[in-house]
């Protein structure tokens, strides 16, 4: 039985990929998922330390592609969930290192031995862009109500639908009262723009700032509010059908923010 | 193309073609620096082949130019025969290649780095798998290396060969940066998280410290590692790893060694340097 | 810093030759910290202080810069429409009617950077360098080609850094790239003054006590910055904004009319919020 393996990409960098990527990780595993994090930023590689392992790494995806190690020796198993392991990427090296082929191997291995593979994509869409959509069948585009962001969102699901790849929406780090003011897009207008399904809305939060310098992914924090979020969206991906919570008062219209969740 | 690796402090050498083809890719493998392996023991893997004992007894003596001792082969069970007339240990069946579903075409794939680069990786590598799998069996095997079919082999540090330099390096090394030396690294100036010192002697940081630094990354226990601030990502000696903690509180120069199968770090004022005759 | 001696287009006779315009690319590593807005605006900023600017987006695919500069309905023409001949450098320059000593050239959005000759590329820069007096160059995130390309032509380069551990790690290994022959200075933008009192968020201390690089200024995080971008208009033309202030100020240091050194932006006080500015 073969995991789900789905890149978690933008277009545009800062949106939240790794923070989301290692969230939703966290909260599939939570839910006794299986689940393996790959960082495919070579080079810039980020998602060890949000998920506070950067101090555990020996090996990392581009030894395994070299055969300077197994896949096994690489990767780093969570001590907060059993579940949950990341295979990192080099740092010393360029997206160049590995081949879109090379890359699809191991993200097939990956696959035989969890649940969920979920590729940590880098920003842009050139050679780490394609390397990290090489070895997936879905796709989730993380996007903020900007229109710098959803412009680069727009492009990239161009791409990921010419590959032939499902794509799903995440909304990162809306302001409700801003919507409210009229000085941010709301999530009708981000869908409308973007037409693809949309898997969850996660509000902004000053603690993100602080979890991801301590490497303490926020989904792991018992009764934060995106913690509760990121277990909806967990459960949305799982295929559950589950309602966007109302927030803010119904009598509002127009450019109100309904939805969060 | 026949491939050498390094497994902890030994060598294990896969071969895919008629040895005395493979003999000759060596040479010309080793012809740029001689001495590197000096002093190691290898295992030789001869995947299908079946030798005739000869060619077996060239193939070891031409190791031995280099200063690499062969202890034994791998390979099918007509090989047990050949190597026991040519005193040679038979290790019994090859172990399958590691990373299983990677197609043999991925060994000829070109790895971007230098001759020296890569062989001096795959050194480092092999003490780094010693390091993981010591992790996951505990300290107990630490001094084995478990060679290609699960003969243990000891493990014998080894002194720098003669005329290896020592390698100096002034300013900071940023992220993504590495320096990687067979001898000893000095650096003058920080080492930035994300940048990798590596060097099979010592490591001397006059500066802060806060990458990876392996040292002894040859399996030579004894080396040190110093830094005017010693706040690694990661400390590496030999095949033991350590990791800094969580405490910010700035202490001032360090010096940190194996002392009974752990990395102990101590001010630099209490090291006791001064006692050792020479390195 | 040199006093940059701003001229006229219409040759005067006799005069002395020009002396030739600043190239400086505006770059990251990471994502989403603020390269492009910076880059409007403090190109708008200098534009006001009376020097001729243009602005060119490195970021071929992934275009912005238009849309935060609000100019996207004006751009006709873009770098690769130049590159290829199709076009002269004029007719693609877009002019903006609140800032006549602005121009902008804008990235294709249909292409990819992999299209852009990295030679080509950087001759063009040069041309600019020859007929303006800053050449400011919007860099796309990431270290791959959109980089290499974006950094060709420019000796200065200014690294734009969030007090985030990821934020730091990534400009890191940008000045490791950068290399030693560039005049490279760091703007931290995004500081939450509260959140370093707090000790939830990295001080601007923190962050250059790794990246090493002379500060050029600090800008602290302000909601009306997302609305300018929405909405196309660069905070820099706005009396009233704090963080248009900031801008300004970089502008006043890079042309050396300032030399204080950069204030770091300080906790409100409550009273600070009722009466202060908008942010």
């Amino acid at each position: 039985m073969s995991a789900r393996r789905i890149v978690l990409t933008s277009g545009k960098g800062g949106v939240g990929k790794t923070t989301t990527t290692a969230n939703l990780g966290a909260a599939l595993a939570k839910s006794g998922k299986r689940v393996v994090l790959v960082d495919a930023d070579i080079g810039l590689r980020n998602l060890d330390l949000v998920l506070g392992v950067e101090k555990r790494i020996v090996f990392d995806l581009v030894e395994v592609v070299e055969g300077r190690c197994q896949l096994r020796q690489a990767l780093i198993k969570d001590k907060r969930l059993e579940n949950l392991s990341i295979l990192p990427a080099a740092q010393t090296r360029d997206k160049t290192a590995i081949s879109e082929l090379q890359m699809a191997e191991v993200i097939q291995q990956l696959a035989a031995l969890c649940d969920y593979v979920l590729i940590d994509c880098p920003a842009g869409i050139e050679h780490g862009f394609r390397n990290a959509i090489a070895g997936a069948a879905e796709a989730i585009v993380v996007t903020t109500p900007e229109v710098s962001a959803i412009r680069d969102a727009d492009r990239v699901i161009g791409k990921l639908q010419e590959r032939g790849l499902p794509v799903r929406l995440i909304i990162n780090r809306i302001r409700p009262e801003m919507v409210r003011s009229g000085d941010m897009l709301g999530v009708d207008d981000v869908t409308e723009i973007l037409s693809a399904e949309l898997l969850g809305i996660v509000p902004d939060d000053e603690e993100v700032i602080d979890t991801t310098n301590r490497g303490e992914p926020i989904a792991l924090i018992a009764e934060s509010r995106l913690g509760a979020i990121y277990a909806k969206i967990a459960r949305r991906l799982e295929g559950e059908l589950v309602p966007f919570t109302v927030l803010g008062a119904p009598s509002f219209f127009e450019r109100l923010f309904r939805k969060a969740g | 193309m026949s491939s050498v690796r390094g497994r902890g402090r030994n060598l294990e050498i896969a071969v895919d073609r008629a040895l005395g083809a493979a003999a000759e890719e060596l040479r010309t493998q080793f012809a740029g620096r001689p001495d590197f392996y000096r002093g190691s023991r290898a295992v030789a893997n001869l995947g299908l082949l079946e030798p005739p004992a000869v060619e077996l007894a060239a193939f070891r003596d031409a190791l031995a130019e280099f200063g690499i001792v062969l202890d034994g082969v791998c390979g099918g069970e007509s090989v047990a025969e050949i190597a026991a007339e040519v005193d040679l240990a038979y290790l019994g069946l090859a172990q399958v290649a590691e990373v299983s579903a990677m197609p043999r075409k991925r060994q000829q794939r070109e790895v971007r780095l230098s001759d020296e680069a890569r062989s001096l990786v795959a050194d480092f590598a092999g003490a780094r798998a010693d390091m993981v799998r010591r992790r996951v069996s505990g300290p107990a095997g630490a001094a084995t290396v478990v060679a290609a079919a699960g003969v243990a082999i000891p493990l014998q540090p080894r002194p720098v060969p003669a005329g290896v330099a020592t390698l100096y390096h002034r300013g900071t090394l940023r992220g993504g940066q590495a320096l990687h030396n067979l001898g000893n690294l000095v650096v003058v100036g920080d080492v930035n998280p994300g940048a990798e010192l590596v060097a099979s002697g010592d490591i001397v940081v006059f500066g802060a410290l806060r990458g990876v630094a392996h040292a002894g990354a040859q399996g030579d226990r004894n080396a040190r590692v110093i830094a005017l601030e010693l706040a690694p990502t990661q400390l590496r000696i030999a095949t033991v790893i350590a990791t800094s903690g969580a405490d910010r509180t700035k202490r001032g120069p360090e010096h940190a060694s194996i002392v009974d199968d752990r990395i102990v770090v101590v001010p630099f004022a209490e090291a006791e340097l001064k006692r050792e005759s020479h390195a | 810093m040199i006093n940059q001696v701003v001229q006229d287009e219409v040759p005067v006779a006799g005069d002395l030759p020009r002396v030739r315009g600043r190239a400086i690319v505006v770059t990251s590593g990471k994502g989403g910290v603020g390269k492009t807005t910076t880059t409007a605006n403090l190109g708008t900023a200098l534009a006001a202080l009376g020097a001729s600017v243009v602005l060119v987006d490195a970021d071929v695919g992934l275009r912005n810069l238009d849309i935060v500069l609000g100019l996207e309905a004006r751009v006709r023409h873009h770098v690769l429409d130049v590159l290829e001949g199709l076009v002269t450098l004029d007719d693609a320059l877009v002019t903006d009617k609140r800032v006549p000593k602005l121009r902008l050239l804008a990235a294709a959005q249909t292409r990819e950077k992999d299209d852009v000759d990295t030679v080509a590329f950087r001759d063009l820069i040069g041309t600019l360098r020859d007929r303006f007096d800053y050449v400011l160059i919007d860099c796309p995130a990431g270290i791959e080609k959109g980089f290499v390309n974006a950094i060709a032509g420019a000796d200065e380069a200014i690294v734009v850094c969030t007090p985030e551990v990821a934020a730091v790690r990534d400009a890191d290994r940008v000045v490791g790239l950068l290399g030693d022959d560039r005049k490279v200075e760091l703007i931290v933008n995004r500081l939450r003054p509260a959140l370093v009192r707090k000790g939830k968020m990295l001080s601007v201390e923190d962050v250059n006590d790794i990246l090493h690089l002379p500060l050029l200024g600090v800008i602290a995080d302000a909601p009306d910055v997302i609305v300018s971008t929405n909405r196309g208009q660069p905070v820099a033309l706005d009396p009233a904004s704090e963080v248009g202030e900031s801008y300004r100020a970089i502008a006043r240091r890079i042309t050396g009319q300032d030399r204080a050194a950069p204030e770091v932006p300080r906790e409100k006080t409550f009273f600070g919020k009722l009466f202060g500015g908008r942010s």
